[in-house]
């Protein structure tokens, strides 16, 4: 039987995969939905196991919703040809009313299986937390298994209630496609969070496999491999050692830590997504992008919208507007930017809403306070850049600097990123008291000292390892100003010649053989964003 | 249809190439000489490519109860067969054929024996393929010695010199006693046998039935390790595959172990007191099987004199 | 129209309207202003924008707003 724990296990990459692969390929289209359908519950089988329900369960409640709403929608429509001109307003808000209960109940239920699996320890801890303080008796805690990617088919399904709801899609008869989306194996444990409108009319067509399709999936999956399997992993070593032992560091070492870590976290995260997105483009299925090279960003507020896109993108859509343009929000802004004019007054309804997003974006993350902190962090940052927006404005116009030219730009980017990656101490940092040490370590305890750097080198990473691992980032770097400037490395490296291609394809392996932090000395690295 | 046959021929001489590469860089990759500074691996182990060809009579496989409680030695003492265990911390069983199929390269052992505890040992599905892949391609084994190639590296090829003087036993005298003795409780209940595992001692049967050599399932005496479960386990793999099956923990009456001073970590493994016991019960049923001529007298194992007498001097 | 174009200039200035295409995928207007505009839209031309209305299709450029407000005006 097979078990796997992530998409970089030898059984998924050598046996899943090409079975699914080759069993695609011989059947007629009819069936190869099908062979879709069954691979992607049999691998949930074989993470899962019987937790599998839940997601059975989900796809069967959307499906239901789905067309309960719709069917609302329609019964208004036909009532309202017939209806007298003065009843229609009252007969539509009667039925804006029942498809708001039914889209909330389901949702509801949604929200609710995942806050009771993922979040009942968290919440139980605190809770005896403040018993204890008010001398009253503790309750137990219960601790659930999750299933695998619920906190990522969750988001599918509400985004699936959701625009049903507000009729940009049509509620969906086929539980089969519906069940195709929510469960495609590639996307189901870390994403991308998919949008019904992107995904599910494509994968219900099984489209057939292109040789095209084909090699450049493939070259992506390499090179989501080597992000993984050379720098993620091998960097796990040095960042495992001083995340755990904190206590006994320096402040480079913390600092390092950190870079490392956020550096970890991007390998490890967009190389998964790499693989994933390549997996899908075999199939010749185009899956949203989830990364668009975010250690570019001139603000944090543009990173956000260039890491982890989707979740982004699905908290501005599902929480950030239909807050901001919710009744009393509206009202707010539109006085607000009476009296303050265009840049502050819809800042007071936007940081409602901004918040909102970023407790439910900690919260997803996991549960845990240094996650909450870390939302916080975010919030903090994307307000303080909108308030000293036009300070800083007027500031650089005065020392006359121009906010185009190059150094500037660096400048930003390279603040951008040290912001980021304080806050990914945080959110690596075991518990919020350890990552506020540590910030506080690199603050008050930093010298850049020879001995200091030499102990860099001792603590699971030799030189050579920081360096390979240097080199690999490197690469990537290369590759990703090459996209920057909208030079499409893949596609250029498929119009060359023969040997050229096959070099690229033996350089990258080889790479990944040699260089890769696998077989003895090595722990094997469980993908992080699994876990979320 | 000219397309795909372009496409195929493009994939086979895509695969012939890397197929290239990867042998190429496996030869690079390889360790020039069993030693640390070469880089081979668990060396008292892979001190059996050192031996002169065709001069083991028995190999021993296993994990640490192997390596502490026999002492191929003291064997060669009492009765002048040579034998050599190839065991390893931890061993999973595709390290064990790996050292198997590496053994029989140049030894040709009449006498296969197997430790158990070994065989219940769950195999992790990454290094099984990695193990495959490494038995064509060594690079898969070695390829973290990048960090110390040397010129060496390129032009040289694999030739193995050095051996162990203890032939893969480790010595380690210290005495941790324990007061638990009843470990064997009777019982009808087998432990479960991994499917995988399974696979890899049948292939392991396999390889010594064509090569000549009889495999012996030994359980060495260990309280933490062993139970009657895992008995029946090993006893009915056994039969099943038509092995010998020798249960140490069920014949001390015959080895004599004292769990009070014979192990050094209350009873997980046995100390040098404990594996002269259970060598001195090998000695006697390796002379039983009568399969092995005396080298003691013979000018060819002057080594193995020498050998013994660096050996006598460190355990004393 | 050139009330749209006159809104626009007015939540943020420097950004020539009638020509530019890629406001919200050029990352040329904030979130922030995208609530602005939202709120005098809707008290301007007498509409309710939903939520669902709000992707870059409909924001990229002044165009494709105007397409928006009429046929909001239209359905009314």
């Amino acid at each position: 039987m097979l078990s796997f724990s992530s998409y970089f296990s030898v059984q998924y990459i050598f046996i899943f995969f090409p079975v699914v692969l080759v069993l695609y390929a011989v059947f007629p289209q009819k069936i190869r939905r099908i062979v879709l359908l069954l691979a992607s519950f049999s691998f949930f089988w074989a993470v899962s196991g019987k937790l599998i329900i839940f997601m059975l369960l989900s796809i069967i409640g959307i499906h239901h919703a789905g067309l309960w709403i719709s069917s609302l929608q329609k019964d208004c429509a036909h009532i309202l040809e017939t209806a007298q001109k003065g009843e229609k307003k009252q007969i539509k808000a009667y039925y804006q009313k029942k498809q708001r209960s039914a889209a909330a109940f389901c949702v509801a239920i949604h929200i609710g299986i995942l806050l009771v699996l993922k979040y009942t320890p968290f919440f139980s801890v605190n809770i005896n937390t403040l018993l204890e303080a008010l001398n009253l008796p503790q309750v137990r805690i219960p601790a659930f298994a999750l299933p695998i990617g619920i906190s990522f088919y969750t988001m599918q399904a509400v985004s699936y209630i959701f625009d049903v709801y507000r009729q940009k899609i049509s509620a969906d008869r086929n539980m089969m496609r519906l069940a195709l989306f929510m469960s495609f194996f590639p996307q189901l444990m870390e994403g991308p969070i998919c949008r019904y409108n992107e995904t599910a009319h494509r994968l219900w067509e099984a489209p057939k496999l292109q040789f095209h399709n084909f090699s450049l999936g493939m070259q992506r999956i390499l090179f989501g491999v080597m992000k993984k399997v050379v720098i993620a992993d091998r960097l796990n070593l040095f960042i495992k050692t001083v995340f755990t032992g904190y206590a006994d560091y320096h402040g480079l070492t913390i600092a390092v830590a950190a870079v490392c870590y956020t550096i970890q976290l991007y390998m490890d995260f967009s190389g998964t997504m790499d693989l994933v997105i390549g997996t899908a483009q075999i199939f010749g299925i185009r899956l949203p992008e989830n990364f668009r090279r975010p250690f570019f960003s001139k603000t944090i507020s543009e990173f956000w919208q260039r890491w982890h896109i989707t979740l982004g993108a699905w908290f501005k859509d599902y929480i950030f507007y239909p807050l901001s343009m919710s009744k009393p929000l509206k009202k707010l802004s539109s006085r607000a930017r009476r009296r303050v004019g265009n840049h502050f007054g819809p800042l007071a309804a936007g940081s409602i809403a901004l918040f909102c997003v970023w407790i439910a974006n900690g919260l997803w993350h996991g549960a845990g306070w240094h996650y909450i902190f870390f939302g916080m962090y975010h919030f903090a940052l994307i307000l303080a850049g909108n308030i000293i927006e036009p300070a800083a404005a007027r500031l650089t116009k005065f020392l006359h600097i121009r906010r185009t030219h190059f150094l500037w730009r660096c400048f930003q980017i390279v603040r951008t990123a040290i912001l980021v990656c304080i806050g990914e101490l945080f959110f690596r940092a075991h518990g919020l008291r350890a990552g506020l040490a540590m910030f506080k370590k690199i603050i008050t305890d930093f010298s850049l000292d020879s001995q200091n750097i030499q102990s860099l080198f001792s603590l699971g990473m030799d030189k050579h390892d920081f360096l390979i691992a240097a080199i690999g980032v490197l690469i990537i770097f290369v590759i990703s100003l090459l996209q920057e400037n909208r030079i499409a490395v893949r596609e250029q490296i498929a119009r060359r010649g023969l040997i050229i291609r096959f070099s690229v394809c033996y350089a990258l392996i080889m790479f990944i053989i040699i260089f890769g932090a696998y077989g003895t000395g090595y722990v094997p690295v469980d993908p992080i964003y699994a876990t979320f | 249809m000219s397309v795909y046959i372009k496409r195929f021929v493009c994939m086979i001489v895509f695969a012939a190439g890397l197929i290239g590469i990867l042998t190429a860089s496996s030869f690079v990759f390889a360790p020039k000489n069993n030693m640390p500074q070469f880089g081979m691996e668990e060396v008292s182990a892979n001190g059996i490519l050192g031996e002169r060809e065709n001069s083991i009579d028995v190999l021993v496989l296993g994990d640490s109860e192997a390596y502490s409680s026999i002492s191929p030695m003291q064997i060669f003492k009492d009765t002048g067969f040579t034998s050599y265990v190839c065991a390893t911390a931890g061993q999973p069983l595709d390290y064990t054929v790996v050292m198997l199929h590496r053994a029989f390269e140049k030894q040709s052992p009449k006498i296969v024996i197997l430790e158990t505890d070994a065989i219940y040992r769950k195999i992790s599905a990454k290094n099984a393929v990695i193990s495959r892949l490494s038995a064509y391609f060594s690079i898969f084994r070695y390829h973290d010695r990048w960090k110390k190639l040397s010129w060496n590296d390129f032009k040289g090829t694999s030739n193995f010199t050095w051996t162990d003087d203890f032939k893969g036993y480790k010595y380690n005298a210290k005495v941790d006693g324990c007061t638990k003795t009843d470990h064997m409780q009777p019982t009808k209940t087998a432990a479960e046998i991994p499917a995988r595992n399974i696979k890899y001692v049948k292939e392991i049967k396999e390889f010594c039935d064509a090569n000549g050599a009889k495999l012996v399932f030994l359980s060495t005496p260990s309280t933490v390790n062993w139970n009657y479960p895992r008995h029946n386990g090993i006893e009915a793999l056994a039969s099943d595959l038509g092995c010998e099956y020798v249960d140490l923990n069920l014949m001390n009456d015959k080895v004599g172990i004292d769990w009070g001073k014979d192990t050094r970590d209350k009873g997980d493994h046995l100390n040098h007191a404990g594996a002269v016991k259970v060598t001195a019960f090998l000695s006697r049923y390796l002379k039983e099987k009568d399969l092995f001529t005396d080298h003691r007298q013979d000018n060819a194992f002057a080594t193995w004199q020498r050998a013994l007498k660096n050996y006598e001097a460190a355990v004393k | 129209m050139n009330k749209l174009i006159e809104i626009l200039e007015d939540i943020q200035p420097g950004i020539d309207y009638t020509t530019c295409t890629d406001l919200i995928d050029g990352r040329r207007i904030s979130s922030l202003s995208i609530i602005s505009l939202v709120v005098e839209l809707e008290d301007a031309f007498d509409i309710t924008i939903p939520a669902v209305e709000i992707i870059p299709a409909n924001f990229n450029s002044a165009q494709s707003l105007w397409q928006m407000i009429v046929r909001l005006q239209e359905e009314g």
